[in-house]
């Protein structure tokens, strides 16, 4: 079978000072530019007042005692208990106790909710607006340009995508075009802010929307009534059956230091 | 001893595990793009690259878990191959830098592939 030749095209080589460290550059500065704007745009936590932070901590407090019971012996883990459940069963820590029972508040009404969806707006818009400037902006200035092989084949389907705006019919699908770049650029470069920025770093789409995907979800979620949280933290506790880490220690001790 | 207690008595701590996986990502996703430049530079196509990649990347987790993981490991007494001490799972530390670093070497490896030979 004879070997079909490789394709060459001879290309300008002005074309990586013009198009490929272009887009590189402008890619690597969003980034950056995107990390520092999630920096200067995480507002602080705005102070509660007092009932509430009580509301949330009593709660917190119930959930690590139910995580955490096994370090405690056994009577101060029942002292603990008894006291954690007076309270939540008889409401001592709710933020008002008279709105007890009632349902709870639209949270598109409640201005502190509405201040973590605007929280979360923002970044998406921070994600959403470099993204389709700078995609627009390759689209104009570069397309129909081809600049660059794929040292690995890929198969025909690629081919539309990476040689967008490029209409040669019979072009191996590994020559790529900018807009190709663009996009490894946005998968690849994670590396560089690495490098520029350290681990910590927000620049990295991909990596926010990991994170975004992940988040916890806080102990007061908005829209719940903190009445049954706490009737079903109570619950939670009181079926807890109790041992410590420090049942049988001493046969262990002897175990581990028998010869 | 059932498992939980035993893990109650030795505690795993999440924080950690999630500063030692992010040390390991920032490693792999550095030395990825590392081999990335010397792949293109060397010109290597289609499955010699990603072989290259990948025997690259396991002599990058061996040499961290010999200069890094194995004297601690060692000096507590374990076997040589055991990481739970710093990870949940052997399968983890092994092949979890692969997919990390991947997108990066590829950028580099057109990029210096392009730039050299095309």
């Amino acid at each position: 079978m004879a070997q079909i030749p490789a394709q060459t095209l001879h290309r300008d080589p002005q074309l990586f000072y013009w198009i490929l460290i272009p887009i590189t550059i402008v890619m690597v500065l969003t980034g950056v530019l995107r990390h520092y704007a999630s920096v200067l745009m995480t507002t602080t936590p705005k102070k509660a007042d007092i009932k509430t932070i009580r509301e949330q901590r009593a709660l917190a407090h119930g959930a690590n005692l139910r995580n955490n019971y096994h370090v405690l012996s056994r009577k101060a883990f029942e002292t603990r208990r008894d006291f954690l459940i007076d309270g939540f069963e008889s409401g001592a820590y709710l933020k008002n106790p008279q709105q007890k029972g009632q349902p709870p508040a639209n949270p598109l009404s409640d201005p502190n909710a509405m201040e973590g969806m605007m929280g979360m707006m923002k970044n998406n818009m921070a994600m959403i607006i470099p993204n389709t400037l700078i995609m627009s902006w390759v689209n104009a200035f570069f397309s129909g340009y081809v600049i660059m092989k794929l040292p690995f084949p890929i198969t025909i389907k690629f081919k539309s995508m990476l040689q967008a705006g490029v209409q040669t019919k019979d072009m191996d699908p590994r020559w790529m075009s900018s807009i190709s770049w663009y996009f490894l650029c946005i998968f690849g470069l994670q590396f560089v802010y690495v490098f520029l920025l350290g681990s910590d770093n927000a620049a990295s789409q991909i990596a926010q929307q990991m994170q975004a995907q992940q988040m916890p979800v806080g102990p007061m979620a908005p829209g719940q009534d903190p009445s049954k949280m706490f009737k079903a933290e109570a619950e939670n506790l009181a079926v807890i059956e109790h041992y410590s880490v420090l049942d049988g220690v001493e046969e262990r001790l002897l175990e581990r230091i028998k010869v | 001893m059932s498992s939980e207690q035993e893990l109650q008595i030795n505690p795993v701590v999440g924080d950690s595990i999630v500063h030692n996986n992010k040390v390991l990502t920032n490693l792999h996703s550095l030395t990825a793009s590392l081999f990335g430049v010397s792949a293109g530079i060397l010109g290597l196509e289609s499955y010699y690259g990603f072989l290259f990649y990948i025997v690259f990347s396991i002599i990058t987790t061996i040499l961290f878990y010999t200069f890094q993981l194995a004297p601690g490991s060692l000096a507590e007494g374990r076997s040589v191959v055991d990481t739970s001490r710093y990870y949940r799972g052997a399968l983890d530390i092994w092949t979890g830098g692969i997919t990390n670093g991947l997108p990066g070497f590829i950028l580099t490896w057109t990029l210096f592939y392009g730039l050299v030979r095309a």
